[in-house]
């Protein structure tokens, strides 16, 4: 039966090849497009390494609070910080680190100083965040506590000091000190926005813990690492009992911290442009549902109005299979399954297009903000290549194909046998 | 002729439906994305008020006592900044340097104060401290002609200096008219500060319009010098190339003063580029939705009169045998796609106008809905989905002016 329809649809493709192609290309534009929209999402919540625990994540980049000047919105200093967050029980780790890169100048011996996007953190962000290790390990508590001078850095880097990758142990000089490097780590994308630096440096060596603004400010991040995903909500009770209890200890130094239902786990972290609003989750899903509805419904009427067309010029078949004792359901049928073959084949090339675009074109269409940075995305194929994508494809295929056939389906199947027979649709 | 086709339109209504409503739900999201671009690319034409070529933004950083280098005495950070800049200052590539807070093109802080003159106020000026030569650097131009040289000798720590549009679209006065009277800002009503001199609307980015952009300078005081200030430079205009690379190879010796020295060193335009990408990628999105729009319609016209040229053959045919020319069949066929497109349009432009009218388009001059914009931004869609259906419109119409009358109607 299926090789039937198989053959039947071939045929069909063949006799107007024009049509065809009109068919088949707009259903893979649709479909490439709606990809490219369901891609952008993946990017920011997909897990991939180093950020593989996305779906276990909740983050506070930056918190509000009101002084007697008004309303700050800024990140955390490391009491803050500690108090917070790193106090919490429920959860299986949290870390705080600076929460931008900033950029600092690094060379060897026979090196020209260049500038390498760093990252100051603690000893826990190597617990959250999943890096690969090349060469060495990460530094522990007690190179943290001790505020050694110890740095990680990206193979990237430590190919263009010292043009290989096992250097763990290696002394380099950052910002005209001397650190030594105690671990290599795999490329980060900048797509994995909150782990991305090009090197790491214990925040207790550098001066990001001991800024401190307002008493509460400062210029420290925290991510929370919860056990399982089901877990997150009982974080954020046990987060907001902390904040309570915290800010009975501010009142009598007239600050008071807004919570604004923070922390925020991976998707509503990714919306987040300013720290004085939170973000919309729901209007952003609101944006995409109409997107992708526009980008399904315009291809849909164009499908349909051309197998309105088609299937009008097949009338006289149609009408002689009714007179041979074919039923309405199983006409409906055929030419339903007959464009569900068509919208498959659009789909997988609309999907293929897609993959090769993402490779090709990923500084197009993932070009992120970022402070200066230089960095070319990596998007590597564990990134998009996901199945829930491939299933989001099949699933918007058949949307599509139900769309744009059913109603010209139906009215076929239930013209009048004589009319059929004759070439009228009415 | 067109009320014959008119009345075609009507007989085939049924069939004609679906492209009416393609048509409808295209020109509807085409005319969405056509205003926005109309907006943007307005926004960007007008004058920016500032010039970023040949500038480079230095940053710095300070050694901390943990450090093998730390200058245990140096304590005073405002001195070695100082330094730095007089230091850049000699080097011969070098036309002016500045250090500011808050203030250069770009930026992602900025700070803004109420600005107060009699019963005329501006509720959010954006406030930039600076020292004089930031106008030298950015190249602001003076209201009443003065050069950017002119310009940065007026600043001094007497008063400030603003753009001349600060009241013009509350109260329609030009500051300039108020040079050397005295203003409060911030909600201090003590101290009074002089105009000392006005310049042309500089605009907060390529994507700003120059009535949210309103601000005023002040000069930067020597105490407030410090590592996180933003230090500027202007190069000359023939040294950009190896710039970055010669500035590096003095950073380690030359440019080390005490504990500071210089972590980064970006050109504006790389700053730009940064800034502008949520912008940029949007613009992309749009221009996509619009390419994807456009050719469907194009695809749907093309199937569509594909199959109604065969199936009106011998009316085709007909049509020819009473005299018509190829040109007459031709051109039918390209006003019946036309026809349907206005027709669609019609419940289309009622839509938009209820989109823009709930303001749920972009704004400009504040503006969800002006007439003239409007009627500019409609009949652009017309024009571009028109050029579409002229496109997919021709194989078939070129299909039907080669229709032998004689062939058709024998085999009818």
């Amino acid at each position: 039966m299926n090789i039937n329809y198989t053959k039947q649809v071939w045929a069909h493709l063949r006799q107007d090849p024009l049509i065809s192609t009109i068919s088949v290309l707009g259903t893979a534009l649709s479909i490439f497009l709606i990809m490219l929209v369901v891609m952008l999402q993946q990017v920011n919540v997909a897990p991939y390494s180093p950020e593989s625990n996305r779906n276990r994540f909740l983050h506070v980049s930056e918190i509000s609070y009101s002084s007697k000047p008004g309303m700050c919105n800024q990140c955390m200093s490391e009491e803050t910080a500690k108090e917070l967050y790193k106090s919490l029980k429920t959860p299986e780790a949290v870390t705080i680190y600076a929460s931008f890169c900033v950029s600092s100048v690094l060379s060897a011996q026979n090196v020209t100083p260049f500038v390498a996007e760093t990252k100051q953190t603690d000893n826990d962000f190597w617990h959250v965040f999943d890096f690969d290790f090349v060469s060495g390990k990460p530094y522990d508590k007690a190179t943290f506590n001790a505020g050694r001078h110890v740095v990680v850095i990206s193979e990237s880097v430590a190919r263009k000091l010292f043009g290989k990758t096992d250097v763990a142990g290696k002394d380099i000089s950052l910002n005209h000190s001397s650190y030594q490097i105690v671990g290599v780590v795999k490329d980060v994308s900048i797509l994995a926005s909150i782990a991305y630096a090009q090197i790491w440096v214990p925040y207790s060596a550098t001066n990001a813990g001991s800024f401190v603004d307002n008493v509460i400010g400062g210029m420290l991040s925290a991510t929370i690492l919860a056990h399982n995903h089901n877990e997150l909500a009982a974080i954020k009770v046990e987060a907001d009992k902390t904040l309570a209890l915290y800010n009975r200890k501010l009142k009598e130094k007239g600050f008071n911290i807004i919570s604004r239902n923070r922390p925020y786990d991976q998707e509503k972290q990714s919306i987040a442009y300013s720290a004085n609003l939170e973000p919309d989750v729901s209007a952003m899903h609101r944006q995409q549902f109409i997107i992708i509805a526009i980008l399904l419904l315009v291809p849909a009427i164009n499908l349909s109005s051309m197998t309105n067309s088609r299937l009008r010029r097949r009338i006289s078949e149609i009408g002689v299979r009714r007179a041979f004792g074919c039923t309405r359901m199983e006409l409906l049928r055929d030419i339903v399954m007959e464009n569900l073959v068509t919208s498959l084949l659009a789909g997988v090339i609309g999907l293929f297009i897609c993959v090769v675009f993402a490779y090709w074109g990923a500084d197009l269409i993932f070009a992120q903000s970022s402070f200066g940075s230089s960095n070319s995305i990596q998007v590597n194929t564990s990134m998009l290549l996901q199945p829930s994508t491939f299933l989001y494809a099949f699933v918007f295929c058949f949307i599509l194909n139900l769309i744009s056939s059913i109603i010209p389906a139906w009215r076929a199947s239930h013209t009048n046998i004589v009319n059929a027979l004759g070439g009228r649709t009415r | 002729m067109n009320k014959k086709l008119f009345n075609q339109i009507k007989n085939e209504w049924h069939s004609n439906l679906w492209l009416i409503a393609e048509l409808l739900l295209v020109s509807v999201v085409m005319w969405f994305i056509v205003d926005y671009i109309y907006v943007r690319v307005s926004v960007y034409m007008q004058p920016r008020g500032f010039d970023i070529a040949h500038c480079y933004k230095i940053d710095m950083g300070t050694l901390v006592p943990k450090d093998d280098d730390y200058v245990p005495g140096d304590t005073v950070q405002c001195n070695d900044v100082e330094e730095l800049m007089l230091r850049l200052k000699r080097r011969p590539d070098i036309e002016a340097v500045s250090l500011s807070y808050n203030s250069y093109p770009y930026n992602r802080s900025n700070s803004d104060m109420p600005l107060k003159y009699g019963k005329m106020k501006h509720e959010g000026v954006y406030i930039r401290a600076a020292t004089p030569e930031f106008i030298r650097v950015f190249r602001y131009e003076g209201a009443r002609g003065e050069t950017p040289e002119q310009l940065s000798k007026m600043l001094t720590e007497k008063g400030f200096i603003a753009s001349n549009d600060i009241f013009k679209e509350k109260y329609g006065i030009d500051l300039t008219s108020l040079i050397g009277r005295k203003f409060f800002m911030q909600g201090d009503t003590v101290n009074l500060y002089t105009l000392l001199a006005t310049y042309k609307p500089v605009r907060y980015s390529d994507n700003h319009e120059p009535f949210n952009s309103c601000s005023m300078l002040v000069e930067l005081s020597r105490n407030e010098y410090g590592i996180h200030g933003e230090l500027c430079v202007r190069a000359k205009t023939d040294q950009d190339v190896g710039f970055k690379e010669r500035l590096w190879k003095d950073a380690d010796k030359q440019l080390r003063v005490g504990n500071v020295y210089i972590s980064n060193i970006e050109s504006f335009d790389d700053i730009r580029k940064n800034y502008q990408r949520y912008d940029t990628n949007q613009m992309r999105n749009y221009l996509t939705g619009m390419g994807f729009l456009m050719f469907n319609i194009f695809l749907g016209l093309l199937g569509t009169f594909w199959f109604r040229t065969q199936q009106r053959r011998s009316e085709i045919a007909l049509f020819k045998a009473l005299g018509a020319t190829n040109r007459n069949v031709f051109g039918r066929q390209i006003m019946e796609g036309l026809l349907l497109l206005s027709i669609a349009m019609i419940p289309a432009i009622i839509i938009d106008w209820n989109i823009a009218f709930a303001g749920l388009n972009q704004q400009m001059n504040g503006l969800n809905l002006n007439i003239g914009r409007f009627t500019l931004t409609v009949l652009i869609t017309w024009l571009l989905i028109a050029i579409m259906i002229v496109l997919g419109n021709w194989l078939p119409a070129k299909k039907a002016m080669s229709i032998q009358p004689a062939r058709a109607l024998h085999e009818e």
